[in-house]
């Protein structure tokens, strides 16, 4: 019984939305997990590759930058040799066209400055450091200072790079010279490259000094710095926690640049909001299972149960079930309707049964009824040969009758149901025989109600009685014995008693005797008469037997009040 | 089952199904709708509602102030926000300012990025503006209002000291000092002067001969040392204290050709006052952080605006003594020269 609660705790509409809403929490967040993971690898993928994009624009930006430092310093060159005025013209026109050039500056092999040429501007007259001229490297190629700012102008103070190399003058001798140049020009096209929000590029020398950087001003005012030692890392990407780093070198001088993207901005605000909109799917897909879930309760589970209960019910009352189809879907149909018909075979084979027993039964006591008790004929015909031979033949005729109308109404042409009157005729026929054999050891009397004769009856159903009560009552007692036979009839039925003055039975022997098969002296028995009773009739009809020891028996015989014979 | 019945039954299917059909493109149509709104919310968080900042300054020409629009547009940049500045024509002008103080208030401005010419008599526009739900944060120059969120400045009383510290580290060994201050009512001016007068008066060697107030320009303040300097010839040491009276005094100096036995502690610094300490007229500059101070003037307008934690009431920004020897050392390069 337990079992079945638990069972029933756990419906089907329940385990159906269980499975639905997991299944959909399952492939949801796989599918999420799944998503993120590639929309991560490919956002930080994308990051990169832009990254390098925009560090590799501004790489060859720069590096034209830097080419066209390269060309400049080589026409200066050219025009070095030169002397007087072609030379001055020169660098004068020069400083004028390229505003970005603060000043170019010669120096001898000792470093004493010999010429300067800035344009407009003046060459102060104590200058208080030179931070332009420095020792020329030895090797080959284009040398670019770090930023510092201009310090030999008067009332002039740019930050610049200073560009160095070494050339030979008119006259053959070893000159160093030194272009000082603004580099606004890169300064806003790198102020202008962005990777996604909050990304930017800027340019530092291999030492990790910064050139250029889109927030120079801040680092510079102390608000901002670059976290990551750079200038440490070979060219390449480089993931560090949310920032990519892209580094590329320059080919003709000490610069790299460096692009700085932030995939966390990228990639997190997407992500959550891929999370938000996931979370508000899998509510709604919690709410549709929901409704998913009643909504099959209502389909499927709902007719299954009715179903259920149907059976249940088949279970306990099989013969008087009636069967309500139950609609559902087609399964469900599909079940009631071999449900039905299995209750319709069911019922019928248990009718079938029914009456195969009852025939059986039937077929059964018609042929015990065709069996006289052998010592019964045996000892009637002794009496009646015995008459004979005393010449008491009146006596003997009448006895002879008696039988023949014994054995006919025992036959009654093969007819279960006989009328009363008959069935009384009987009782007294085997009476009147048992009284002369006993010779007149008990008297009988009939008390019949005239109404009761045409009701009909059960053949053979006092004979056994009054048998049983000569045999078992009376043949035993020392006085005369007496047998009451009366028939009266009742609102809804006819009874029939028999009462004895016999030795009588304990109340084990009454409830005995109505079980006990007869034994094969005495003739049908008690039973047998109660057993047809109650099949031809049911179960309201039948024998009662009181009793008392000494005292006497009485059998009550109760049978419906029927006119006509049936079958 | 009966013909009726058995209609019976196709209507409810048939409506059963249209239920279902009708479920299913609510919920579809009710899917799309969030997942757009979603997108367009964000999407359009960052086109519209920039937030206006409005900094009201002392004056709008000086190097310091364009230093600090310089940092305080470096802020609005990368916050994204919608940025004015404004500030009086010369630097006493207080009335002028508490006008523009009302026009960015009636204007829409959520946050005020102010340094008051006048530490009293600008109060009052602060405090109405306040009263209207408008933010403050005061700058460089202190207010005296209690609206203020958030107060960003040189510590003027220690840069004050550090000027008076120069003079006693470098100055001549027997200090006649004169010192040459702006507008009174100015409340950076009053600090570093105290802080100067406190370091001094701690020295023996020191002893301050004269003190002037005069308007925050050139000019005035060329007049006024030269006049101070002719009543006082045994002065030798001068202290002033901002970008304007640091040019007149070195005016003055080169002026009367006093540039070698003068030694002049200024504040700020620009091309003319660099130069005038590279040639010796002025000696020492007291050089503060405008950029720094524009820029998280604005960042914390930004941070008031989107109720963020704004740290600390208090910041001072750095300052530093920048003398003719280290003028050009790395660090000092990048104090005293903006790259632009």
């Amino acid at each position: 019984m337990k079992n079945r609660g638990l069972k029933k705790i756990i419906s089907l509409s329940g385990v159906m939305t269980a499975v639905v809403v997991g299944l959909v929490l399952i492939i949801l967040v796989s599918v999420l997990i799944f998503f993120v993971q590639l929309y991560d690898d490919s956002i930080e993928q994308n990051s990169v590759i832009s990254s390098e994009q925009a560090a590799r624009q501004v790489l060859n930006t720069v590096e034209n930058y830097t080419g066209d430092m390269a060309d400049t310093m080589e026409l200066i060159a050219e025009y070095i040799v030169k002397s007087g005025e072609e030379k001055e013209d020169f660098f004068e026109s020069f400083l004028e066209i390229r505003s970005d050039v603060a000043a170019i500056t010669t120096y001898d092999a000792e470093g004493r400055l010999l010429d300067c040429w800035a344009g407009e501007r003046e060459l102060k007259e104590n200058y208080l450091r030179n931070l332009s001229y420095a020792e020329i490297p030895e090797e080959a190629g284009l040398h670019i200072s770090k930023p510092h700012v201009e310090s030999l102008l008067e009332d002039y103070y740019p930050w610049v790079v200073t560009i160095s190399q070494k050339m030979r003058n008119e006259n053959g001798q070893e000159i160093q010279v030194f272009m000082d140049i603004r580099f606004s020009n890169i300064a806003d096209y790198v102020d202008d490259v962005g990777i996604g929000q909050h990304g930017y590029c800027f340019i530092q020398d291999t030492d990790g000094d910064l050139v250029y950087h889109p927030q120079q001003q801040l680092i510079y005012a102390g608000l901002s710095e670059e976290e990551e030692k750079l200038q440490e890392l070979a060219d390449g990407s480089y993931i560090r926690s949310n920032v990519i780093y892209t580094i590329q070198s320059l080919d003709n001088c000490n610069w790299r640049v460096v692009a700085v993207s932030y995939v966390d901005e990228l990639i997190t605000s997407r992500v959550e909001r891929m999370i938000r909109i996931c979370v508000i799917l899998l509510l709604l897909m919690l709410l549709t299972a929901i409704v998913a879930g009643s909504l099959f309760s209502w389909v499927f589970a709902k007719p299954a149960k009715r179903l259920t209960s149907a059976m249940g019910d088949f279970e306990k009352n099989a013969a008087n079930f009636r069967f309500e189809p139950v609609e559902g879907t087609s399964e469900i149909t599909a079940l009631s309707s071999s449900f039905g018909h299995m209750v319709l075979r069911i019922q019928q084979l248990m009718e079938q049964v029914r009456q195969e027993e009852i025939s059986l039964r039937k077929t059964e006591l018609k042929a015990l009824q065709a069996q006289i008790n052998p010592h019964f004929l045996y000892n009637t015909l002794d009496s009646i040969a015995w008459m004979c031979e005393e010449e008491r033949t009146k006596e003997a005729v009448e006895m002879i009758n008696a039988l023949a109308r014994l054995f006919r109404i025992s036959i009654s042409k093969g007819h279960e149901l006989i009328p009363l009157e008959k069935e009384i005729e009987h009782a007294k026929s085997y009476l009147k025989i048992q009284n002369y054999r006993y010779k007149n050891q008990f008297t009988y009397h009939f008390d019949v109600e005239e109404s009761c004769l045409p009701y009909f009856c059960n053949k053979i159903t006092l004979q056994p009685i009054i048998e049983n009560a000569i045999y078992h009552g009376i043949d035993r007692m020392v006085d005369e014995g007496h047998i009451e036979i009366r028939v009266r009839e009742e609102e809804q039925a006819v009874v029939m008693t028999v009462e004895d003055n016999g030795i009588g039975m304990t109340q084990e022997q009454c409830v005995e005797i109505l079980q006990k098969e007869p034994g094969d002296r005495t003739g049908i028995g008690i039973k047998n008469v109660n057993d047809r009773i109650q099949i031809y009739f049911g179960e309201s009809y039948g024998l009662r037997i009181t009793s008392e020891p000494d005292v006497g028996t009485c059998v009550e015989i109760r049978i419906p009040k029927l006119k006509e014979e049936r079958q | 089952m009966s013909a009726d019945g058995k209609t019976h039954r196709w209507k409810r299917r048939i409506l059963g199904a249209l239920g279902v059909l009708l479920l299913a493109a609510c919920y579809f149509v009710g899917i799309r709708y969030i997942v757009r709104n979603l997108t367009v919310n964000e999407a359009e968080a960052g086109e519209s509602g920039r937030h206006y900042v409005a900094l009201v300054a002392k004056s709008t020409t000086s190097a310091f102030w364009k230093s600090v629009f310089a940092g305080a547009n470096a802020a609005g940049t990368e916050y994204n926000l919608d940025l004015t500045f404004c500030g009086p024509e010369n630097e006493e002008d207080y009335e002028t300012q508490n006008k523009m103080i009302a026009e960015v208030v009636e204007d829409g401005a959520e946050v005020i990025v102010f340094s008051s010419v006048d530490y009293e008599a600008n109060a009052a526009a602060i405090d109405a503006a306040a009263a209207q739900g408008v933010k403050i944060v005061s700058i460089d120059s202190d207010v005296d209002s209690t609206a203020v969120s958030c107060r960003i400045s040189t510590d003027n009383y220690e840069a004050g000291q550090m000027a008076g510290q120069v003079i006693l580290d470098s100055g001549p060994e027997d200090m006649k000092v004169g010192i040459v201050n702006f507008d009174k009512n100015s409340a950076n001016g009053q600090q570093r002067e105290e802080g100067l007068r406190e370091v001094l008066a701690g020295d023996s060697r020191a002893e301050i001969v004269a003190a002037i107030n005069v308007l925050s320009t050139t000019e005035d303040a060329w007049e006024g040392t030269k006049q101070m300097l002719l009543e006082h010839p045994e002065i030798n040491v001068i202290a002033t204290f901002n970008e304007w009276t640091s040019l007149g005094v070195g005016y003055a100096i080169e002026e009367l050709a006093l540039g070698e036995e003068t030694f002049v502690v200024a504040f700020d610094s620009n091309v003319v006052s660099v130069g005038m300490l590279e040639t010796g007229e002025v000696d020492a500059l007291i050089v503060q952080n405008p950029f720094a101070m524009g820029y998280l003037g604005v960042e914390c307008a930004y941070n008031l605006i989107n109720g963020t934690d704004i740290g600390e009431t208090e910041v001072d920004t750095a300052t530093t003594v920048i003398t003719r020897e280290n003028m050009f050392e790395e660090e000092s390069q990048k104090v005293l020269f903006t790259f632009d």
